[in-house]
């Protein structure tokens, strides 16, 4: 095929938020919301509310298994008969224009993605539909894929997607890869990283949850993944709760959300902050809401500049059940995986994910990291009078993180050797979906 | 979503960000596509203010051939902050540049929309020039001799057929071509197109018998669509090899569709997308039938659980035996 000379594209699918773009652009052309609102069907208060409108051959040729399933739905099926060619199955929206109809009452909002994974293909299949011939305009037929995948992600599921991108899109090549893999590369831009090895650890933190995955040379180990019930949205709540229990003049979540974004950082030491905000009244800062008739309200932004993202470090500040810090969840994810990349995943553990961003985060974490690892080691030292060649704690953050993961599979996507790594659909046309449980890894260049 | 759009959205939004008022300058390195092998790079290579649209189209040699770029002069010409550069002078790797300085953008709202759509449709705009072409040739023609009006059914007769009349051909996606072929009454666009798929070529079929019905049946003012699968259609068969693998769709556009400035230019940006529409409905009908399996295989499912025999705990107890058949009580 001619497809050579196009760009492959890049889906990361988040459960948030949908990143698309081509390979080889150093940010997503699109990032929008992973939500699609799909019309209210007048037989909505059916058991399946997804089934579309059967087109008449089908339920005439089946009556009798019909009347087993559909029981007293019989009669409104029958007349969506009548109805099946307004194409009800074409209208929907996706993106910001799903939420955007969704406030109307024909639409109804849903997030095809759960947790990382996919729970509704249906959505999904037109989801990407609309990704691919809308938004990036393209021709699957002449184009190679990257998809992402959550690590743990049950190869059933890549089947399904593989179904689904070569059998409706007949795409010409996919390559489904991990998502922590994509971070681990999308780190080798820092001028910190010397060796571009795929091992490390990588703290993903996105809006719902915060996972640390251990990765030894592109193979996730999975045994020893930890999830933190702390990211992004808790953050920005509890921004919400101080900023509401000041009195402030606004605090709708859209305020505490680019306060969080424009003002917060990781301090070094609680007290020594709290003290420097005390005797320097210009650490407070203001931020000015522009609202719909606008009008400007001033908000003063106070100690949740610091004490927000501090609750990755102290989760007794916010949370009652969770009571673990990240820098102790990373020790013991390290702890937890095979003795011998264990040097290796203390000396590169790299952040991904929007609520990462936060100034002198990395640097908290490492000096934390390394006090810890520091203790341990002059323990073992003491005990066994050996003396220990030391072991290299470092976070490395860079300029990618917010969208490390897309951006990684952008790098890997440009590379000439891409397309020899996929999946191709006369591949897929041989030996069938299983073809997708295994792809080659991307060797180190 | 019905219908494809015909313009393309990230140039849209690049443009409607970059022309808003209170824009802060970033640099750009963008690579976008567009159907049919079109790929567009937008960047800023020496200025932040400057932004270097390049566009590069497969078959652009067939198109410059039938005067494309003198119709994107026509087209940006107009605006003297929009330079077109082409041939030696545009981006290396792409077919045309348009290098604009939005500091020097002075539009009120309604032209800046104007100019953002019209840079949208950047790829529409490159296609239009042969089809400009053979709609002017079409009305020479039917200047030179008018269509009889006794001639009801259209034939042709010896003195009328243009079958000397040179036919524009664009080969858009390599082993997939345009016709286009201008006559006194009508302008014909035949489109040769081929499927990997074998199942793609059956829905196709259906697919094309439907568009030749829905001119029967309802809406008489669509042109007339004729369809044939590896047959050569007689206007094109002295320039067409003859192949097995190509399915032709031949669209007869009548006066009616050409008599306005509007009209030619809706019947251009429909036609020159109809390969992409073509192909995309193929796929989502594949999607629909999709959702249909899954729905019918999740009903079959529950029912057969809902066969499934309750094992009560006496029985249970009773049936216990070993790996190698042995049975014995529990006790």
């Amino acid at each position: 095929m001619s497809s050579i000379n196009t760009p492959a594209v890049v889906m990361d699918n988040g459960t948030g938020f949908t990143k698309l773009g081509f390979a080889g652009n150093d940010s997503p052309s699109w990032v929008f919301p992973t939500a699609i609102a799909t019309r209210n069907t007048s037989t909505g208060s059916s058991s399946k509310p997804m089934a579309p409108s059967k087109p008449s051959f089908l339920s005439s040729g089946t009556g009798n298994s019909n009347s087993l399933i559909a029981g007293s739905n019989a009669n409104s099926k029958a007349s969506s008969i009548h109805g099946n060619r307004d194409m009800a199955d074409l209208d929907f929206y996706i993106g910001d224009y799903a939420l955007e109809a969704a406030k109307g009452p024909s639409y109804s909002l849903s997030y095809p993605i759960r947790h990382g994974q996919i729970e509704n293909w249906d959505q999904m299949e037109r989801f990407w539909e609309t990704s691919i011939f809308k938004y990036l305009k393209c021709e699957p037929e002449d184009h190679y894929f990257l998809l992402t995948e959550p690590p743990l992600n049950p190869p059933e599921n890549r089947e399904n997607t593989a179904e689904i991108m070569f059998e409706s899109f007949n795409c010409a090549g996919l390559y489904i890869a991990v998502q922590a893999v994509l971070a681990l590369a999308a780190s080798w831009t820092s001028s910190k990283v010397i060796d571009r090895s795929l091992t490390g650890t990588v703290i993903d933190s996105g809006d719902g949850v915060t996972h640390v995955i251990p990765v030894a040379e592109g193979y996730v180990i999975g045994s020893a993944i930890k999830n933190i019930p702390i990211a992004g949205r808790d953050i920005t709540s509890f921004i919400q709760t101080m900023l509401r229990e000041r009195g402030e003049a606004d605090s709708s979540l859209r305020t505490a959300e680019q306060i969080k974004q424009q003002f917060c950082y990781v301090c070094p030491d609680i007290v020594k902050e709290f003290r420097k905000y005390d005797n320097d009244p210009e650490m407070f800062a203001k931020y000015i809401v522009d609202t719909v008739s606008h009008k400007k309200i001033e908000v003063d932004v106070g100690y949740e500049r610091f004490l927000a993202p501090e609750i990755f470090f102290n989760p007794e500040i916010c949370s009652s059940d969770f009571l673990t810090p990240l820098p102790i969840i990373v020790d013991q994810v390290i702890q937890a995986s095979p003795i011998d990349v264990r040097k290796n995943l203390y000396k590169n553990i790299v952040l991904s994910g929007g609520s990462t961003m936060f100034k002198d985060f990395g640097r908290r974490l490492q000096r934390d990291l390394k006090t810890m690892v520091n203790e341990r080691v002059e323990a073992s030292e003491r005990l066994s009078g050996a003396k220990s060649s030391g072991v290299q704690v470092q976070v490395i953050s860079h300029k990618r993180q917010r969208n490390a993961v897309w951006f990684g599979g952008s790098l890997m996507a440009q590379t000439s050797e891409f397309k020899s790594y996929c999946h191709t659909k006369r591949d897929y046309d041989e030996y069938g979906p299983n073809i997708v449980r295994n792809f080659s890894l991307f060797s180190v260049p | 979503m019905l219908q494809l759009e015909p313009q393309n959205l990230l140039i849209e939004e690049t443009f409607n960000t970059a022309l808003a008022p209170g824009y802060e300058p970033v640099s750009l390195d963008r690579i976008l596509t567009d159907f049919d092998f079109t790929t567009y790079h937008i960047s800023t290579p020496q200025d932040k203010t400057k932004i270097l649209l390049s566009i590069g189209i497969k078959c652009w040699s067939d198109l410059s051939k039938y005067g494309a770029l003198e119709l994107l002069q026509k087209k940006y010409g107009g605006y003297s902050f929009v330079k077109i550069l082409s041939q030696g002078s545009c981006e290396p790797g792409y077919d045309v540049s348009l290098y604009i300085d939005i500091e020097q953008v002075q539009l009120d709202d309604e032209a800046k929309l104007e100019l953002i759509n019209e840079l949208s449709l950047l790829k529409r705009n490159c296609f239009a020039a042969p089809f400009l072409k053979a709609f002017a040739r079409y009305e020479v023609l039917a200047k030179e001799t008018p269509v009889d009006p006794n001639n009801l059914y259209g034939e042709d007769s010896a003195a009328t057929s243009n079958s000397n009349e040179e036919v524009l051909k664009l080969d858009y996606r390599g082993e997939e071509s345009i016709y286009i072929k201008p006559s006194n009454d009508r302008v014909t666009v035949i489109f040769s197109t081929v499927f990997n798929d074998e199942t793609d070529k059956i829905f196709s079929k259906v697919f094309l018998q439907e568009f030749s019905d829905a001119r029967k049946r309802s809406i008489q003012k669509a042109p007339q669509v004729i369809n044939s699968h590896k047959e050569v259609p007689l206007e094109i068969q002295h320039i067409a090899p003859p192949s097995d693998d190509k399915t032709y769709i031949t669209f007869v556009l009548f006066p009616r569709h050409l008599s306005t400035e509007d009209v030619k230019w809706n019947s251009i940006t429909h036609i020159q997308l109809f390969r992409s529409y073509f192909h995309y409905h193929i796929k989502i009908v594949k999607c629909y039938l999709h959702q249909r399996m899954r729905f019918r295989v999740q009903s079959f499912t529950k029912i057969l659980n809902r066969a499934r025999r309750e094992v009560d705990e006496e029985e249970l107890r009773a049936e216990r035996k070993t790996a190698s058949g042995r049975r014995f009580e529990v006790k």
